[in-house]
């Protein structure tokens, strides 16, 4: 099995709820982002127009984070494809982050809340399992693929532009709208076999 | 920085298509600068040192290695936990780094006691003596090995990514070496006047180091991609131009060139040599540090926009 997330480029409209559910669902601090919508503009005026691409960890099947980590504590889980960082083995060099070519982990460095008179109880709760000092990325919401659930991301995409799925089944929808919408990695070119895929808008 | 500047900088930086990247070199992630820049002056001091029998340079090199193991642990996020390095030894670059500067630190332990302490401890030629002489040789290959090649294995920085850059890592401690040997030579100086040997040694290593570099940005230029051109701009012309002028033109190569030329003239005093060296020396850190500081990440969208063309 290999979890992977097919994103229609076509059906995103950069409403950044996926960056908000991923915020809420893992409490993650200022500054680290899971999941984030990128905008770009093309062309000029008159024919202009604006792109929208949704990034996240893309859970590579040759993830050169983990092959440049000093420790093991980024490591692939090889039965279901998640690469995740343990935070209790993760001594902060940040070689995974200069590895990363999709610059989607975070160094949470110092402690960090939204509001100005101190961590809500929410943020307090929600990241009590944050370790400073060590670098953090998406983990595909393990905790809740594991329970059963889609990722926060997915469940709460009101475009529903996000599938997720297994990639090594056939039949998955996943595997089916990359097959016929011609779905596409980000920098293929690099060999590092992203789980996430695109479908062009 | 406090906490908000950093988080208004990271925005503002998650904004642009090549995003520079701050972790190595910026804040704490100057500690990383120093360390490399001490270990492989720590290196090229150890190797030449044992060349010309010089045993100031080497307990140069010894404490210069401690200074860069330090540096290196005071930049990561969790100096404490160092040791889960040695515990979970990995085929990462950082590991092999790791593994080089314990083994150097220890060899050279055991090979600098017993002439630092004579009498005291085990003695010179003996057996872990000997041991020690091996470890601190090995642990310096994997030093000088190690620093260039974590770069090299960046793949999300492609100014970094070029093959050239192990081999201009190990010049700059073979520079940095002779540039020490300068420095103890004026401090403590040697039987015989190493100036004639060291002189030639540092021009021609220099000619070495400023090839390597102009191939490397010759590469970046013509073959590399957007991220790694805009590197070579942000080096040459952009944000970090004022380091690479000043300190590692001007300082590190103009200066001690003409400290050399006055050298090879006649006129050379070992003080003259020393500035040399020291010049030579802040020359190399900063060209690491400008070399760090204008990698620039690969931009994500380079793909996407050539899909949807």
């Amino acid at each position: 099995m290999r979890w992977g997330m097919v994103i229609d480029l076509k059906r995103c409209i950069a409403c950044y709820g996926c960056q908000l559910a991923c915020k809420a669902e893992h409490g993650t601090p200022p500054g680290v982002f899971f999941a984030r919508v990128l905008k770009h503009e093309e062309g000029q005026f008159p024919s202009v127009r604006q792109l929208f691409l949704p990034v996240l960890c893309n859970h590579c099947e040759e993830p050169p984070c983990v092959d440049v980590c000093p420790t093991g504590a980024s490591s692939k889980n090889d039965a279901d494809g998640i690469v995740s960082i343990d935070p209790d083995v993760c001594v902060g060099c940040r070689s995974c982050m200069m590895a990363c070519p999709y610059s989607n982990r975070y160094f949470n460095d110092k402690p960090q809340h939204y509001f100005p008179q101190g961590p809500t109880p929410f943020e307090q709760r929600r990241g009590a399992d944050h370790q400073r000092d060590v670098v953090m990325k998406c983990n595909f919401c393990k905790d809740r693929v594991a329970a059963g659930k889609e990722p926060a991301c997915v469940a709460n995409c009101v475009t529903v532009a996000r599938v997720f799925g297994d990639l090594d089944d056939p039949n998955s929808e996943v595997s089916r709208l990359i097959k016929e919408r011609g779905g596409f990695p980000l920098h293929p070119e690099l060999g590092t076999k992203p789980s996430v895929y695109y479908l062009p808008a | 920085m406090d906490a908000n500047a950093r988080y208004n900088q990271l925005i503002q930086d998650l904004r642009m298509e090549l995003r520079p990247q701050r972790e190595w070199g910026d804040g704490k992630g100057l500690y990383l600068v120093v360390g490399h820049f001490f270990n492989g002056l720590a290196c090229g001091a150890w190797l030449f040192s044992l060349l010309f029998g010089q045993t100031t340079g080497l307990l140069a090199a010894y404490l210069m290695g401690i200074i860069g193991g330090v540096t290196h642990l005071m930049f990561l996020g969790r100096p404490a936990r160092f040791w889960r390095m040695v515990r979970q030894q990995k085929t990462a670059w950082v590991s092999r780094g790791f593994l080089g500067l314990s083994l150097f630190l220890a060899g050279a332990t055991l090979y600098l006691a017993p002439i630092y302490l004579p009498g005291l401890l085990w003695s010179e030629g003996s057996l872990l003596s000997t041991i020690g002489y091996v470890a601190a040789m090995l642990g310096m290959i994997g030093i000088m090995g190690y620093m260039g090649f974590v770069y090299t294995a960046s793949k999300a920085v492609p100014f970094w990514n070029s093959p050239l850059h192990p081999a201009l890592y190990v010049s700059y401690s073979l520079r940095g070496g002779v540039a020490v040997l300068f420095v103890t030579s004026w401090l403590v100086p040697p039987a015989k006047d190493l100036t004639p040997i060291l002189l030639p040694l540092w021009g021609g290593i220099t000619a070495v180091v400023a090839l390597l570099f102009a191939l490397e940005i010759h590469g970046a230029l013509t073959g590399g991609n957007e991220a790694a051109r805009r590197s070579v701009h942000d080096l040459l012309a952009g944000r970090v131009s004022g380091y690479f002028y000043l300190g590692t033109l001007a300082l590190g190569l103009v200066l001690p060139a003409y400290f050399m030329y006055a050298g090879m003239s006649g006129a050379t005093t070992t003080g003259l040599m020393a500035l040399l060296g020291l010049a030579s020396a802040v020359g190399d850190f900063f060209m690491k540090f400008s070399t760090l500081r204008a990698g620039v990440f690969l931009p994500v969208w380079t793909h996407l926009s050539h899909q949807r063309r």
